[in-house]
């Protein structure tokens, strides 16, 4: 089977089993749904990993780290309730910070587990407590148009994967894919650099002269959306339109 | 290791999340979904990038995650207040409700309606009775998940 | 000379601009003002060109002319080309803005300006009170204008510039009362059918480019400048000078027999320039227009419906008279139609009982005199058209006017069987009237007499001079002798309709229309005076002008004879046979006085023999004939309106469901398109965010399939 040939199977499987995993108002087939994940995720692997018996342990430490990756994400993306969701998203977020740790981003790793599973989750949940209505809405239980997604879905994947794995022919003459040659010099930089106890002292220094306007900015932004979000509320709090909105929705 | 083979897992694990993530973001109806699974692809594109930085071995993949987390910050913020509005003006957090700025003379976008399907009413424990039981406040139960 | 066309043409901008808001009515004073000085300065203009007149023997030129050039108005390198190689003449297309004075011109100047003066003043009591007092002087002015410019313009482009302006008066003045249908349909009739002959006149004028390859009526040096006297005069010696020869230039006029072409493409531009003329000066075929045309204000029927703007189409040929005499077929064919359109509109005249109509038909018929007075192709007929035209606008604006007074008196009431005997109520209408009538008739002493026997003379001589000198071609003395028989003819007929209208108007019992009211009475001093001027001349100008018999001596003859169209060696003289001239004059006379004896006959007293006669007529369908003024209307109507009009369905059912069709579609696409695509504008956000991934994945998918080298 060649590569290809395992991405587009992939891609399909996939996509039927993302469209049988999407809420469909109480339709059967989850259980499907689950297994042609399962099988699409591992000919993606196959694809992929070529395990190296020198690196048995890291090798197994990334699979379980992408498995418990992606496999939360589909959770987080199918399931019909929304607090469910939330929480596989953790779960996504974790893994997440394990593979930024798995290449050595030993700042980032922490960082997201801090923002985004600390901070921006924490605020969706709260969100959901403020907002979730009673019982089991008929929009969490419905997906829309959920082959077409799927099927978009399972496309996406597949093209960029095909752009990675089987690069399209270059012209006579031309280099393949600059820097995609790597010399083992560099590799052995790379690797006294990550594990070197300045790492996120080098980082910081990066972030505060090359990319300080950027920090800047960001900060800025922040600010403008803290005020912004706070405006937002406070705007629709003074006028209430519940009872037009009840009459309408 | 391989850095080839490392960059290559790394994309994959990244298309992944961002795919899944945008399929969600297509079906689901539910907007606070919809933002998780917005921040799931943003997460996509995060893995990518570090695979891309440790490749060429440039601060340039991280430190650009680090600005996506800040994006991502403002924008969950602002999205969840402009979610908390929508949902305070109808009651509902279904992204269909909003479609006022289709074509004029358009049908309505309404899907099928589903049988009602209410949560079981769950007694909690309590503590055991000193005396007389005391009255469920079976209302307030129901309406629990209401704040 | 430049003052002469200017003075109206500010008088009409200031009537037309302020004559609402301030003049209102007092509207008349500048414009009365402005074409009683042009009047004068056309005076003095006649005076200074007379004085020229004799040094002309002197000079090698042909005739007088003074030329004015304004300005340059268009000139295009290059326009007309001919010839291969060394001999290739390229010309521009020059349109000089240039103003002529030549005895034909300072003439028609005099007369028109004279005319309009006088119909100014009559039209202040006539026009008194009506609403649109202020528009009324403003088109008159413009009219005047414009007919000055037609006149004395050195172009035929420029000519034919004026020709339609003139043309826009005249619609706009016979529409003036355009609230009443029968007016705007009028108009409408007046300008369609002059725009037939109008096409017809620039066909003509594209002929004659391509043929003589200048417009100009005059020439034109090397560097553009005008000829003057003493320039002609190098020029003729050092040979070539001119650069351009104009149309009807001195340079062409000395030799006309070798610079005017002939034959088949001389009777073409012949042909064509008398289309316009037809149109113009209501000839048949197109002579249907001016009755309806009285429609209009009486003075402006007066001015130009009998006096100038239908002489224009005379003065065009009388101005054409060398392309005209290039062309002996041509000559024939106008001198015919003159003829049998004089003979048909007197007929038609017999019976109508619209006063204003039976002179409406008098006119046509006396244009047709003139016509044929120009058909005869020789100095003594064209100049006795010309004396025609110039006495006829004296003594048809007096009758014009007089019927004009008759109506103003009779409520508005031009139907002859509801009023008669009014020369007791209008005593001096009925006499100025009675002077027009007899001059209209060539009575002896009167006007018509000179002018009309010396066309018929002319054509009697064009008859004989044929006979004699062409052994060969029999057909042109009989087509000529019978012209003048017809002419003769017509001349009893003139006796018989005018009188007719004058005994039926002023002479049996006294009655008065009941619309009239209190007011049947004689008209102001602003109507009368002018009625008593033109009085006075066309009793007056035909013996003034005429002087002696013999016709190439006359003055008037003579003094045109300088004109540069009508001095060349080419064109004969006329007759000099004074016993046969006395002859056509006695004959026609007696025709006329016979046709007025008949009249009064037939309406002077019990008129039982009308009765008896109508009643005759009828019964062999004559009466019925000429009433309907031979059906021409009809005729029209079925021949040409109806396909037309089933035509226009054709093309407006075609236009409605093909061309609008198309159009339609080409609209209908989009919008059909549109609505195909409009269901993706549904309003769902996700469903906006799948159409962008969509195609993000056809840039991705594109991407892959053929990717960037």
């Amino acid at each position: 089977m060649t590569p290809l040939q395992a991405i587009a199977a992939a891609s399909i499987l996939l996509g039927v089993g993302l469209w049988l995993l999407l809420p469909r108002g109480g339709a059967p087939g989850r259980g499907f749904g689950a297994l042609f994940s399962a099988i699409a995720l591992g000919l993606f692997a196959f694809v992929v990993v070529r395990i190296d018996p020198q690196h048995r342990v890291g090798d197994s430490v990334f699979l379980l780290l992408a498995a418990t990756t992606i496999v939360s994400a589909l959770g987080a993306v199918t399931l019909r309730s929304p607090v469910y969701c939330a929480i596989w998203f953790a779960m996504t977020l974790l893994g997440t910070a394990g593979l930024f740790l798995y290449q050595g981003a030993q700042f980032l790793g922490v960082a997201t587990v801090v923002v985004y599973a600390g901070a921006i989750l924490v605020t969706f949940l709260f969100v959901l407590m403020l907002a979730q209505p009673k019982g089991m809405t008929s929009y969490d239980r419905v997906s829309w148009e959920g082959m077409l997604s799927a099927a978009t879905g399972a496309v996406l994947v597949g093209l960029l994967s095909a752009l990675v794995f089987a690069p399209p022919p270059v012209a006579e003459g031309e280099q393949p894919l600059a820097g995609l040659n790597v010399d083992p010099v560099a590799a052995a930089d790379r690797e006294a650099e990550i594990l070197s106890p300045d790492h996120m002292a080098h980082l910081g220094g990066q972030l505060f002269s090359r990319y300080l306007i950027g920090v800047e900015v960001a900060g800025t932004l922040l600010l403008a959306a803290l005020v912004g979000a706070v405006a937002i509320v406070a705007q629709g709090k003074q006028q209430p339109r519940w009872e037009e909105g009840r009459q309408h929705g | 290791m391989d850095e080839v083979q490392l960059l290559h897992r790394f994309l994959m694990v990244g298309a992944l999340l961002f795919s899944i993530g945008l399929v969600g973001f297509l079906s689901r109806r539910n907007m606070i979904v919809m933002f998780l699974a917005a921040e799931m692809m943003l997460q996509g594109i995060s893995v990518s990038l570090v695979g891309w930085g440790r490749f060429h071995n440039d601060w340039g993949g991280q430190i650009l995650v680090i600005f996506i987390l800040a994006v991502a910050a403002c924008e969950a913020g602002i999205a969840l207040a402009l979610v908390l509005m929508l949902f305070h003006q109808t009651g509902k957090l279904d992204v269909a409700v909003w479609q006022s700025i289709r074509e004029a003379n358009q049908p309505k976008f309404v899907d099928h309606q589903l049988p009602e399907e209410t949560l079981p009413v769950e007694h909690w424990p309590t503590l055991p009775p000193a005396g007389v039981e005391p009255e469920l406040p079976v209302e307030e139960m129901i309406h629990r998940s209401h704040v | 000379m430049v003052l002469v066309p200017a003075l109206p043409l500010a008088a009409a901008l200031i009537v037309g601009l302020l004559g609402f808001p301030l003049l209102k009515t007092r509207s008349h004073i500048p414009v009365i003002a402005a074409i009683g000085t042009s009047f004068v300065l056309s005076l003095f203009l006649l005076r200074g060109v007379l004085n020229d007149t004799p040094q002309e023997e002197s000079g090698g030129a042909v005739g007088v002319e003074k030329l004015v050039r304004l300005w340059r108005w268009a000139g295009i390198e290059g326009a007309y080309s001919q010839g291969e190689g060394e001999q290739a003449v390229s010309r521009p297309f020059d349109i000089d803005i240039t103003l002529r004075a030549d005895p034909l011109t300072a003439v028609m100047l005099s007369m028109v300006t004279f005319i309009s003066s006088l119909v100014a003043i009559y039209a202040v009591g006539y026009m008194h009170g009506d609403p649109g007092y202020p528009r009324f002087f403003a088109y008159v002015s413009l009219f005047v204008f414009s007919m000055t410019m037609l006149v004395s313009v050195s172009n035929f482009v420029l000519l034919y510039v004026f020709w339609e302006a003139v043309g826009l008066c005249s619609y706009l003045l016979i529409g003036f009362w355009y609230e009443k249908p029968e007016a705007a349909a009028a108009g409408k009739k007046a300008f369609l059918v002059n725009r037939i002959g109008d096409f017809g006149f620039a066909l003509g004028l594209f002929l004659l480019w391509t043929t003589y390859g200048t417009l100009n009526f005059h020439d034109v040096g090397p560097d553009g400048a005008l000829p003057t006297a003493s320039a002609e005069a190098e020029g003729e010696a050092s040979g070539g000078k001119i650069a351009v020869q104009g149309v009807l230039g001195q340079s062409r006029l000395q030799d006309p027999a070798h610079s005017y072409v002939g034959g088949g493409v001389g009777l073409a531009i012949c042909l064509c320039l008398l289309a316009g003329a037809c149109g113009k000066s209501a000839q048949f075929p197109l002579h249907v227009w001016l009755p309806d045309a009285m429609e209009g204000p009486t003075p402006v029927s007066a001015l130009i419906h009998a006096a100038t703007m239908v002489t224009a189409g005379v003065y065009m040929f009388i101005r054409c008279t060398p392309l005209l005499h290039a062309s002996p077929t041509a000559q024939a064919i106008v001198a015919s139609v003159g003829a049998f359109t004089a003979l048909l509109a007197g007929l038609i005249a017999l019976t109508q009982n619209d006063l204003k109509r039976v002179m409406a038909y008098s006119t046509i018929s006396q244009l047709g005199y003139m016509f044929l007075g120009v058909g005869t192709g020789m100095l003594a007929g064209i100049g006795a058209g010309m004396f025609h035209l110039f006495t006829h606008a004296f003594f048809k604006a007096l009758l014009f006017l007089g019927s004009g007074s008759v109506m103003h008196a009779m409520g508005g009431i031009v139907d002859m069987q509801r009023f008669s005997g009014l020369r007791k109520i209008m005593p001096w209408t009925h006499g100025t009237f009675l002077v027009g009538c007899l001059a209209l008739c060539g009575v002896f002493p009167f006007a018509g007499y000179y002018s009309k026997d010396a066309i018929l003379a002319a054509a009697h001589g064009r008859a004989m001079h044929d006979l004699v000198l062409l052994e060969g071609t029999r057909w042109e003395f009989s087509l000529y002798q019978t012209l003048y028989y017809s002419g003769v003819f017509t001349a009893l007929l003139t006796g018989l309709y005018t009188f007719r209208a004058f005994f039926m108007t002023f002479y049996g019992e006294t009655r008065v229309p009941p619309e009239a009211g209190h007011h049947a009475h004689e008209s102001p001093p602003s109507m009368v005076g002018p009625l008593v001027i033109l009085a006075v001349f066309a009793f007056g100008i035909g013996y003034i002008m005429s002087g002696s018999e013999a016709s190439h001596d006359q003055p008037f003859g003579g003094f045109l004879h300088h004109t540069p169209s009508l001095a060349f060696s080419g064109l004969p003289a006329g007759p000099h046979d004074e016993a046969s001239h006395a002859k056509v004059a006695a004959l026609s006379s007696l025709f006329a006085l016979s046709g007025i004896g008949l009249a009064a006959f037939l309406y002077l007293g019990e008129r039982r023999q009308v009765e008896r006669l109508s009643r005759l007529m009828k019964a062999v369908r004559l009466y019925q004939l000429s009433y309907g003024k031979f059906f021409f209307d009809q005729i029209y109507n079925g021949l040409i309106v109806a396909p037309l009009r089933l035509l226009a369905s054709v093309c407006y059912w075609f236009d409605q469901k093909v061309i609008d069709g198309l159009v339609n579609l080409g609209g209908w696409l989009p919008q059909a398109f549109g609505a195909m695509l409009r269901p993706l504008q549904n309003g769902l956000l996700q469903f906006y965010a799948l159409a962008m991934m969509l195609g993000l994945l056809v840039l991705i998918g594109a991407l892959l399939m053929w990717p960037v080298s």
